[in-house]
């Protein structure tokens, strides 16, 4: 796929999330996608394949933040295989504490479907609201 | 510019950045530029101008290192005006500790100049080792 199909294709799913629906991106993410959250702070690991990015990432997530947690957008690159998302989170913790990090995401995609991703965010404001990460894929 | 000859402006960047130089930046950098760090850590904020962004943020950044950072960048992505670079640093600060961090910077390039830079990376890792971001530059930089 060109450049303007990744883009394209990235820019549906942020629609549909921002509409409620995560089932396009979840379709979307390749079984062996591999992604990184990086830095060097708690949450920073590589999750490696869908199941442990569900179960270690997404999952966990969501029981910490309240349903209906969404990026919105504001900026889409896309250049050869890669799409970059500039987005700002709308979440809130199941306690309603807001939750609205920076982020930058980089996607890389193959046949239309997302293999890589890396995450770029405030790993201060995540380790405030969210505290240290404790989900399953904790070593 | 084309989408490609911006790249090629911000892999000069980057190729200075690799080898402690920041020559093709300075050069390119627009009057009016905006440097913004991205989150709600004590470094962010927009730094706007040539002046805020070269002695407010870079100059105290490079003032923590003996030798001017290393950054070295490994993804270019570019479309229309912007770039999105993803880059490692590879420093050790005065107090002898590594600063490593990962970068994600998006660059918006307005006829060959860098009219916007917006930064993301592990504000944790720069509160932790660089320390928050002094009260005095901050003055200088008011938003």
């Amino acid at each position: 796929m060109s450049a303007a199909d990744n883009k394209k294709l990235i820019e549906d799913l942020f629609v549909a999330i921002a509409a409620g629906n995560r089932t396009l991106f979840m379709e979307t993410l390749a079984d062996d996608v591999v992604m990184r959250v990086t830095g060097h702070y708690s949450w920073s690991r590589t999750f490696k394949g869908k199941e442990a990015l569900i179960r270690g990432l997404y999952n966990y997530l969501a029981t910490l933040v309240a349903d209906g947690r969404r990026t919105i957008p504001f900026n889409i690159v896309a250049g050869g295989d890669h799409v970059v998302v500039e987005g700002v989170g709308e979440m809130q913790t199941r306690a309603g504490v807001p939750y609205n990090n920076d982020y930058c995401l980089i996607y890389r995609l193959k046949d239309g479907k997302i293999v890589e991703i890396r995450e770029y965010c405030d790993s201060v404001l995540t380790e405030k609201i969210l505290g240290p990460y404790r989900g399953p894929a904790a070593a | 510019m084309s989408a490609a000859a911006n790249k090629k402006l911000v892999q000069q960047v980057y190729e200075d950045a690799a080898n402690r130089r920041g020559t093709t930046f300075y050069d390119n950098l627009a009057d009016d530029g905006c440097w913004t760090v991205t989150g709600e850590y004590s470094w962010s904020r927009q730094f706007k101008g040539r002046e805020a962004i070269m002695n407010g943020l870079m100059g105290h950044f490079r003032s923590l290192f003996h030798e001017r950072p290393r950054t070295v960048a490994f993804n270019f992505i570019a479309d229309g005006d912007f770039v999105a670079v993803e880059a490692r640093g590879d420093n050790v600060t005065k107090s002898g500790q590594r600063y490593d961090n990962h970068y994600c910077m998006v660059f918006r390039i307005e006829n060959g100049r860098i009219k916007e830079v917006k930064e993301y990376s592990d504000s944790a890792l720069i509160e932790r080792v660089l320390g928050p971001f002094p009260a005095d530059r901050i003055a200088q930089n008011a938003n």
